[in-house]
């Protein structure tokens, strides 16, 4: 007798249908040798999906929402402003790295020009100095 | 219509923890973790500027489990893996048996050891399926493979950890 136990994990996680899902329910109601694999196979799987989920270790994943504030009028001078404000920071944060290697200008663009754009507390007017970013 | 998160971190806010079980299941600790879920955020962060509008799981999923082969292949081209390390810490680990979170994290200790035994094929596999809970289709997508392929490394995985477990 062939047994068709490729099967049956894949009838286990509901991935089998028609005519070989019909072939497998036979077999197992005949054949003891695949209706213990089978159990083996639910014992298995339970297992693995009885690890506990782990959370994630803070400062991995960016936390909360920025609150975002709609730009009203004057919305150029905000967004050069937010981009000026990018320049500095990016400026800024490569000139502390202790270890420019370490820190990629794209990595902080990416956070910190999010945040620059997004969050009032890097508000334009606390930063920006006409005399720096006047026209 | 799928809707698509728009910047990477919303990406990684909604599937930074899958994304950490997931690695933390492959590979066995939470530093090797900590460093496939960053390099995963900053493909994902690379990627999205090029995305194509399609199954946004599936194209995550993929980027996953590449991040996660390059580096098992960086760590194949190394000199012999420093394995004694490991076992250290594994007996540290029952050792510690006294403390509550670690009590919890160890819950299942036998099955992630039994689970880094398994053929890096068989473990992917069965953690996208029993861990991460993808369907079939979808862990064929991410991996490359034929359906078919994806139905037997999950069930030859299955039985290479029964063997182990039992
Ligand atoms: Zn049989």
């Amino acid at each position: 007798m062939s047994h068709p136990s490729e099967l049956i994990s894949a009838y286990l996680d509901g991935e089998l249908h028609g005519k070989e899902l019909a072939t497998l329910t036979k077999h197992l109601s005949s054949c003891g040798r695949c209706a213990a694999e089978l159990e083996d196979m639910q014992r298995v799987r339970s297992a693995v999906r009885s690890l506990p989920v782990l959370e994630v270790p803070g400062g991995l994943v960016p936390e909360a929402d920025p609150v975002v504030v709609p730009l009203r009028q004057n919305r150029g001078f905000l967004v050069g402003a937010a981009a000026a404000i990018v320049a500095v920071v990016i400026a800024v944060a490569a000139a502390l790295a202790p270890d420019p290697g370490s820190v990629s200008i794209d990595e902080l663009n990416s956070r910190f020009g999010a945040r620059a754009s997004l969050d009032p507390a890097f508000g334009p007017a606390k930063i920006v100095e006409p005399a720096v970013f006047g026209e | 219509m799928e809707s698509i998160p728009l910047t990477w971190e919303e990406v990684a806010r909604v599937y930074g923890r899958k994304i950490y079980n997931f690695a933390y299941r492959l590979t066995g600790n939470p530093a090797d973790a900590n460093d496939l879920v960053q390099e995963v955020l900053l493909r994902v962060r690379r990627g999205l500027a090029n995305y194509q509008p399609g199954s946004f799981e599936g194209w995550l999923w993929r980027i996953t489990r590449n991040a996660f082969l390059d580096d098992v292949r960086k760590k194949q081209r190394r000199p012999t893996a420093p394995l004694p390390d490991e076992v250290d810490r594994w007996d540290l680990a029952s050792a510690e048996g006294a403390d509550i979170e670690y009590a919890r994290l160890s819950l299942g200790d036998d099955i992630q050891k039994a689970l880094l035994e398994l053929p890096v094929d068989f473990r992917e596999a069965v953690v996208l399926c029993d861990v991460v809970g993808l369907s079939y289709e979808e862990i064929a997508a991410a991996v490359a493979v034929p359906i078919g392929t994806v139905r037997s490394r999950i069930h030859r995985g299955r039985k290479m950890l029964r063997d182990l477990l039992s």
